[in-house]
């Protein structure tokens, strides 16, 4: 309360105080609770904090409160014990057996006995051997009035339960078992003098409400005035999507990180190739299936474009190919253009251009296949190539580089299996345990054949060469099972991506 | 690489043994080939490439006779037949021709259906589908020798599978074969190989006669090769040959037939001698790491059907003749370590021998994607083939485009990120009522060099696409600003009319004198084309070009 008397109060206390008045200033908290339209736990709180400022008193009552057993709605519906006996025996012209009375009254044994006592005790009827006679007389009217009141109390408090002391001769009733009686607590909110007065004299008004603190509000401090709102945690919140990184790219790079903590350094190629770096100087002959028209893509009128092919690569290239491979190498075809469908020619310019050593260089960018793009395939994905260059190099190397991969990859075991591919031999292809596929092919390597490395020039050195098709160990990271998602531009695609296990851990 | 079907009692008969499913799971691992199916009546397996001697039943039981120890590997000796092949005239633009004769075979239904798998697989991988070389087989009992590959304008016979004679013409336009293949001919000089009495054997590359044609009751086996590809085609008739000498159960024997008037390089066919290599077992432990025993590595190459003698220390390796896979001692080592077994091949991590280190553009690159995900940008991949229409319309010439694309929607190149920024508009127009997305990526633009000719040059940049009917140039401009001040490089705009944007709403990005890109409002009219149905504010900027600024002129250094 303020010094001048004024009152301000929160919206739900100021709405209980003004009901508790209108409703004469007595009422139950249950029936208060339902006329501001909240459950009674609601406005506990509220009636502690009303009862702490002295404008309530909340008293814990309890009362005794009667209602019909039973018992009591049978007999009022089927008229008391005593009632039918007595019908009955008006019905048999005044003598009835007690044996007749059992049989056709209906009443059990217990009921029966009272009702031939309370019979005989008005004076209403005598028993001669075995039977029942009526006497007729004022006996009969007494008992007639005396049902007619038991029959009255009952119906008042039918359908409802009634305070003990609004029921006559509950005794009675009671002692025959025909209502129950129970005691309930019932807590009672009373308007005192105070607040009847602040009433009165119009001091009572509403507090604000805020839902969200202003700096006005700080500076001017007419938060100290208001109350919070308080905040219901069940209501459902929406989902913001963070602005993130492309998880797909975010993957790639954590393989970068992976091959260059082993030594990598990485290296760039042109996507558009020479044929004599994407398949001549890699030993592949000319009429190999690799080479065509289905399997790599041409470019359309390459004679518009320069086309980078040393004179001594092409000559060794030629050398060698006929030498091994037996046939009529033709330049034109050296010098087609097509789209790299491999990054192993930025690997082969790699060794033509910095010769021997040792070194290690990797490459992780995008080749391409003609394709129709599903589920499984794509016209264009990503390839993470690597060499390893030296004069000590062994294919043992190679395959303890595998191993060491799948393990900074999260991949686990590798096994090795004898494999194919034109530029290398020995060959090999790693494979590891995917989830639900079982062993899958991951990891083709193998070393650089001594032709490969004769076209370009390098003599007296080893190379372990190998070129993993990224994407599906992607597809396993990032449990996706179409690997069109992972070159996606559907912004909801990626926003249900998961962000890459290894990124995280 | 082939799919290969065989029967598994026709494989244990050829192998002369019985076969569990561990001998023949083992032995496809060992010979590269990867399984499809095995039953207990059926295998059907993927073969690889290097080893056409495995495209059918024959090749694959004799290597399981090696490799299970049934049999040690051994060099048959060679006969020569008592006629020849006489090329005469042979049609000028596929000018060779080799026979072989394999006397003393037994087949039955399952032996021709393998004999003529071999042939189609042949013809698909190193045939060049017939173009370089094509095969024929033949019942020698029911031909005439010599044999004669010439040219003829026009030819009449019985064609294989045909109930009556047709002109060579006729088999062109009215068999199969003959639509499939009748590009490799020449109208009026028609390859032929006919006996002494002038019978049609057949009409290569397109069809064989129905006379001669391999049956169950076939003993003796001519074989043909004709082509373009002399020593490819002496290689394949190894492998045809001596996939033929196994249907005689061991008791077959190969011929030899001249050439008479050829100017092919060889003299007689097929080439039945065994190549030898020498190798050292240093040279074994150089390429593998391991160092094996002499016995060991004679053993490994007996079980890969080698013949190995000893000799100053060194292995002498015989090779058979249809290994042709084999061009030197390294795969010799490579079917070593095969049969020693890659599983208990060493391993061994090489340390690394110098500093790694990032591509400084990628390591650029993730600077940026940083810079744009902190002001409020989704990251995008798109593909860099796209479709050749939206670069048109936005964009322009030179790109690269491709000449024989599966879909026309991915045969062309990005030359910009322009492109892929109104493909992901028209992918999130419907669904999203605003879009802020960028892409990093590769785009190739064709440059015109000094001698006129382009170079293919592939151009690291940002694109970044505001959607929305809340964004203007404006916004557009916030983020180049923002971007710019944030990496610490000056810029600066210059009015653009340029494709695709609305003429007085679009710049050019400029970073000390040099442009670097485009930012501007997409023309309505290249949206409803596209079908992008809300405004659309776009971006390009090249980041190979700002590195290449950052490195030179570093901001500290740069004029303020």
């Amino acid at each position: 309360m303020g010094d001048d008397g004024r009152v301000t109060l929160p919206p739900r206390q100021y709405a209980l105080v003004m009901k508790l008045l209108e409703l004469g200033g007595v009422a139950s908290a249950s029936r208060l609770a339902e006329a501001v339209g909240r459950r009674q736990s609601d406005i506990m709180r509220d009636l502690a904090e009303l009862e702490s400022k002295g404008f309530v008193r909340v008293r814990r009552r309890s009362e005794r409160i009667v209602r019909l057993s039973e018992c009591g709605l049978k007999y009022l519906e089927e008229g008391l014990p005593e009632e039918r006996l007595l019908n009955l025996l008006r019905e048999a012209d005044g003598r009835l057996s007690l044996r007749d009375a059992a049989l056709k009254s209906g009443l059990s044994r217990d009921e029966l006995t009272a009702a031939l006592g309370r019979l005989r005790r008005f004076g209403v009827a005598s028993v001669r051997k075995g039977i029942l006679i009526l006497q007729e007389g004022e006996g009969i009217r007494k008992l007639e009035e005396y049902v007619e009141e038991v029959k009255g109390a009952l119906r008042g408090i039918r359908g409802k339960g009634v305070p003990l002391s609004n029921v006559a001769g509950v005794d009675e009733l009671r002692r025959r078992r025909m209502v129950d009686v129970e005691e309930i607590k019932e807590l009672y909110v009373e308007a005192t003098d105070v607040l009847r007065r602040a009433y009165s004299a119009g001091l009572i008004s509403m507090a604000r409400v805020i839902t969200r603190l202003t700096s006005e509000d700080l500076k001017s401090g007419a938060w100290r005035e208001a109350v919070f709102k308080e905040f219901d945690l069940s209501i459902e919140i929406p989902l913001k999507h963070p602005r993130r990184k492309n998880p797909y790219i975010e993957f790639l790079n954590m393989v970068r990180e992976v091959v260059e903590s082993m030594g990598f350094v990485e290296v760039k190629g042109p996507h558009v190739e020479v044929a004599l770096w994407n398949f001549d100087a890699l030993f592949v002959p000319q009429y190999h299936p690799s080479r065509r028209e289905t399997d790599v893509y041409i470019v359309k009128d390459a004679d518009r474009y320069t086309v980078d092919a040393p004179n001594d690569v092409m000559r060794r290239t030629r050398e060698v190919h006929e030498r091994v491979w037996k046939y009529r190498w033709d330049p034109r075809k050296a010098l087609q253009l097509v789209l790299r469908t491999h990054t192993t020619p930025v690997s082969i310019r790699t060794i033509y251009e910095r010769g021997g050593g040792e070194y290690r260089v990797y490459s992780l960018d995008r080749v391409f296949r003609p394709d129709t793009p599903d589920a499984t395939h794509l016209m264009e994905f990503h390839q993470l190539e690597g060499i390893i260059v030296g004069k000590e190099v062994k294919f043992k190397h190679l395959l303890g580089f595998f191993k060491e991969l799948s393990r900074r990859l999260g991949l686990g075991e590798v096994r090795f299996r004898p494999a194919y591919f034109p530029f290398t031999e020995p060959s090999v292809e790693g494979y590891v345990k995917h989830p639900k596929l079982g062993w899958i092919e991951v990891f083709p390597g193998g070393m650089f054949r001594p032709e490969v490395l004769y076209a370009v020039g390098l003599a007296n050195h080893s190379v372990a060469a190998w070129g993993i098709g990224i994407d599906r160990i992607a597809m396993m990271v990032l449990g996706i099972n179409d690997i069109r998602d992972l070159y996606s531009n559907d912004v909801e695609v990626i926003r249900r991506m998961p962000t890459p296990r290894g990124v995280v851990s | 690489m082939p799919i290969v079907e065989v029967s598994t009692r026709d494989l244990e008969r050829l192998a002369r043994r019985s076969l569990s499913r561990d001998d023949i799971l083992n032995a496809l691992e060992l010979m590269k080939g990867e399984v499809e199916e095995l039953s207990d009546e059926r295998l059907v397996f993927e073969a690889s490439h290097d080893r056409p001697d495995l495209f059918s039943a024959e090749g694959l039981g004799r290597a399981l006779r090696h490799l299970l120890r049934v049999e040690r590997p051994f060099m048959l000796a060679a006969g020569r037949a008592p006629f020849e092949l006489i090329v005469e005239n042979p049609p000028s633009y596929r000018p060779y021709a080799y026979i072989a004769v394999v006397r003393g075979v037994e087949l039955d239904d399952e032996a021709i259906r393998q004999l003529f798998q071999l042939q189609e697989k042949l013809h698909l991988t190193y045939g060049g589908d017939r173009a370089l070389v094509s095969i024929g087989l033949y019942d020698l009992d029911r031909v005439r020798p010599p044999i004669k590959y010439s040219s003829v304008s026009e030819g009449r016979y019985v064609p294989l599978g045909c109930g009556e004679a047709m002109t060579f013409t006729e088999v062109l336009e009215k068999t199969e074969k003959g639509v499939k293949y009748a590009h490799l001919v020449r109208r009026g000089e028609y390859p032929v190989l006919m006996d002494s009495e002038g019978q049609v054997l057949s009409f290569p590359p397109i069809l064989n006669a129905e006379s001669n044609k391999v049956t169950e009751d076939t003993r003796n086996v001519l074989i043909d090769v004709t082509g373009t590809e002399p020593h490819l085609m002496m290689r394949v008739l190894n492998v045809v040959t001596y996939s033929v000498l196994e249907r005689g159960y061991g008791k077959a024997a190969v011929y030899r037939v001249s050439i008479k008037g050829s100017r092919a390089p060889y003299e007689e066919s097929p080439q039945t001698e065994w190549r030898v290599f020498r190798l050292g077992l240093t040279d074994v432990e150089s390429v593998l790491g391991i160092s094996l025993g002499a016995g060991d590595a004679a053993d490994a190459l007996t079980l890969m059907g080698y013949v190995v003698s000893f000799r100053n220390g060194e292995l002498e390796v015989r090779i058979p003749p249809y290994r042709i896979d084999v061009h030197g001692p390294v795969d010799l080592i490579e079917d070593i370590a095969i049969a020693y077994g890659y599983s208990r091949l060493p391993c061994e991590v090489m340390p690394p021998t110098h500093f790694s280190g990032r591509d400084p553009l990628e390591r650029f690159v993730n600077v940026v994607r940083d810079v744009m995900v902190g002001l409020g940008f989704d990251e995008v991949v798109n593909f860099m083939l796209t479709d050749p229409d939206i670069i048109e319309r936005s964009v322009g010439t030179p790109y690269v485009s491709v000449a024989n694309p599966k879909m026309i929607t991915y045969s062309a190149l990005r030359n910009s990120m322009i492109p892929s920024l109104l493909l992901t508009a028209r992918v999130n127009s419907e669904k999203l009522p605003h879009a802020e997305v960028f892409e990093v990526g590769d785009y190739v633009r064709p440059s015109t060099r000094g001698d006129g000719k382009l170079a293919p040059t592939t151009e690291k940049a940002l694109g970044f696409m505001l959607m929305g009917d809340q964004y203007t140039l404006t916004d557009a401009l916030v983020t180049i600003k923002s971007l710019m001040t944030s990496l610490g490089l000056k810029y600066g705009f210059k009015p653009l009319k340029s494709k695709p944007f609305i003429e007085g709403r679009a710049a050019s990005i400029l970073a000390g004198n040099t442009e670097v890109g485009v930012v501007g409002e997409v023309h309505p009219e290249v949206l409803t084309a596209l079908g992008i149905s809300k405004p659309v504010v776009l971006g390009e900027i090249s980041l190979s070009k700002l590195h290449k600024l950052l490195t030179h002129y570093p901001p500290s250094r740069q004029a303020s």
